[in-house]
């Protein structure tokens, strides 16, 4: 009977509609994508949006089924560039040899405070002494700018502290950078104690992997 | 126009209003509410078109204030009749069958600014946005008002800066899934996703451009984070900007001629015009205001929204596309603007130095109303055009 009663008051709009001359005030249908006759019986998702799917994470090589870390391109401008990434993921990675030697930023400058030289000094101290390492700088911000414009501004760190490196006598090639921007404080405080230690570039040793799983 | 007497007062006598006053916020509002009265409908179908009109500009009033009125029955099938007061005039008649109550809802809202403004409606839209808990981000997409919250990655890592390619079908953001800041893209039709670029140093800031041919971004693989413009896939680099500051933020006009992108290159951050085909970094002339980032170039190329810096604060800003006097709208950071040029959707504080979470701004009306919240600090909202 219902739906019987659906096409009827459906006939009963036309035939007044017509009836009116198609005047204002007449019923118009504007059904819905999915609408299928029934009302409320659809996806509900306007025209032209797309199906959003549900989450699917990568496996953590890159290879999952929904498409590999490819492309890759990998061509540093002449000279100066930065090691490869295809050498630098080959590396293992060691965050406690340079962790006294982080240095820091003033508010919205991407110059080491003079306090760092010294910090500097070591890492590439130590670096002359293993010439098989290489090292990765992370530049980091306090919250006290825009998000994208505070992860350039750690790259610029990240930079900076680089060039300094290699004024030190460090060869570009081993020395990779990286920005969190404001993204990985060291401190979670909101005044300068800790906005202080956040603008920091941290050094990470890269050595190179065991040879045939031996060292 | 400031609202607020005191405040045209302070303006009056060239009073400015510096970080002490951080609270108040001058409001550049430049044109009037449309009052609009609602009748008959409840549940989500009212809760919708309340928050859809207010965001388009309209006030909701008592039918004695009202220049249109929306009469309608919420059901199976939506219904909505709307009527201009002052002519009496019924402007149409509608029933909207199948869908869910909200997307009715929407129908209908859209319908409703589409008859009284002439303008298309943007309440069938999608936002994508980076959802921050503890210190692991992942990119999200939701309606325009927030509700329907999608997780579009899983990676427990960091990303960034999530940006609809057009056709509505297509991401590009940046993670840090491989150790280092990379531009990803993920296709929501399979949820399939490829690395398109991934120098050494940073790649992020991604922005496909209107017509999706080119991706311009951050790179700073030539020793300096510089932008730079790539085919589609991140092939073919290109290098635009060859200062030793920061660039960041890149945006494209809609006519993809021109890149507007901030840099530190005089010391502090400004906004900048390149052609896309390369040459000389223009300054855009922001009077007023200073400390300014994050721009997006309305799709009828008319404006230029940014977030100015103010202290520990941040506001929505406006300017023309060609530079001249900025108009503070609202306290505010990253604006993203909707297809109609008019409404944006943008991240503020819920308090200093608090989660971020994401709201909508009709600009000329100054109206401004919370989406529904992803638990977590919400930030970087991009607006599907």
């Amino acid at each position: 009977m219902k739906p019987f009663s659906k096409l009827g008051s459906l006939a009963l709009v036309l035939i007044l509609s017509l009836a009116a001359g198609c005047k204002k005030g007449q019923k118009n249908y504007t059904p819905l994508p999915g609408y299928s006759g029934t009302p409320g019986a659809s996806s509900g998702l306007g025209k032209g949006q797309p199906i959003l799917p549900a989450a699917r994470p990568l496996t953590p090589d890159g290879s999952g089924a929904n498409g590999a870390d490819v492309a890759g391109v990998n061509n540093p401008d002449g000279p100066g560039g930065q090691p490869s990434r295809e050498e630098i993921e080959g590396m293992l990675a060691d965050r406690e040899q340079f962790k006294a030697n982080t240095v820091y930023f003033d508010y919205d400058k991407s110059v080491v405070k003079a306090e760092g030289k010294a910090n500097l000094q070591s890492v590439a101290a130590y670096l002359k002494a293993h010439s098989d390492n290489k090292v990765a700088i992370e530049g980091h911000c306090d919250e006290r700018g825009t998000e994208e414009y505070n992860r350039s501004l750690g790259e610029r760190r990240a930079l900076s502290a680089r060039d300094s490196l290699i004024g030190l006598g460090i060869g570009a090639d081993r020395v990779v950078t990286r920005s969190f921007g404001e993204d990985k404080p060291a401190e979670l405080g909101h005044d300068e104690a800790a906005w202080g230690k956040n603008r920091r570039g941290e050094f990470i040793l890269l050595t190179p992997p065991p040879a045939g799983g031996l060292r | 126009m400031p609202r607020h007497p005191f405040i045209a007062l302070l303006l009056t006598l060239g009073i400015t209003l510096n970080a002490s006053a951080a609270e108040v916020v001058v409001s550049d509002v430049t044109s009037r509410a449309v009052p609009i009265h609602l009748a008959g409908f409840s549940g989500d179908a009212k809760t919708v078109l309340e928050f859809d009109l207010y965001v388009a500009g309209f006030d909701l009033v008592a039918p004695a204030q009202a220049q249109y009125t929306v009469n309608g029955k919420s059901g199976a099938a939506l219904e909505g009749v709307l009527a201009d007061v002052n002519n009496k005039a019924t402007l149409f008649n509608r029933s909207y069958p199948g869908g869910s109550p909200r997307a009715q809802a929407h129908a209908l809202a859209d319908d409703v600014v589409q008859a009284i403004t002439g303008r298309k409606g943007v309440s069938r839209t999608k936002l994508v946005f980076k959802v921050q808990k503890d210190r692991i981000s992942e990119v999200y997409a939701s309606d325009f008002d927030g509700a329907n919250p999608v997780q579009l990655t899983a990676d427990a890592n960091i990303v960034a800066a999530p940006a609809w390619r057009p056709g509505r079908k297509s991401l590009v953001y940046t993670s840090y899934r491989a150790g280092n800041a990379d531009i990803y893209s993920q296709d929501l039709t399979t949820g399939s996703r490829k690395a398109l670029v991934r120098f050494s140093g940073s790649n992020i800031s991604p922005a496909p451009s209107p017509d999706g041919s080119k991706l311009a971004m951050i790179l700073s693989k030539a020793g300096s984070p510089d932008l730079w413009v790539s085919d589609a896939e991140g092939g073919n680099p290109r290098r635009l900007t060859t200062t030793a500051a920061d660039e960041s933020s890149p945006c494209w006009s809609p006519d993809g001629s021109t890149l507007c992108v901030v840099s530190r290159e005089s010391g502090f951050p400004q906004l900048y015009t390149v052609a896309a085909s390369g040459g000389a970094m223009r300054r855009l002339t922001t009077a007023g205001v200073r400390n300014t980032t994050e721009p997006d170039w309305s799709p009828d190329g008319k404006w230029i929204a940014f977030t100015r810096s103010r202290g520990d604060y941040f506001d929505i800003c406006i300017v023309p596309a060609a530079g001249g006097d900025a108009k503070v709208i609202t306290e505010g950071e990253d604006p993203s603007w909707a297809a109609n040029s008019r409404t944006l959707v943008f991240a503020r504080r819920t308090s200093k130095f608090g989660p971020r979470k994401l709201s909508l701004l009709d600009w000329p009306t100054g109206h401004v109303k919370d989406i529904a919240q992803v638990a977590g600090s919400s930030s970087q909202p991009s607006w599907s055009r």
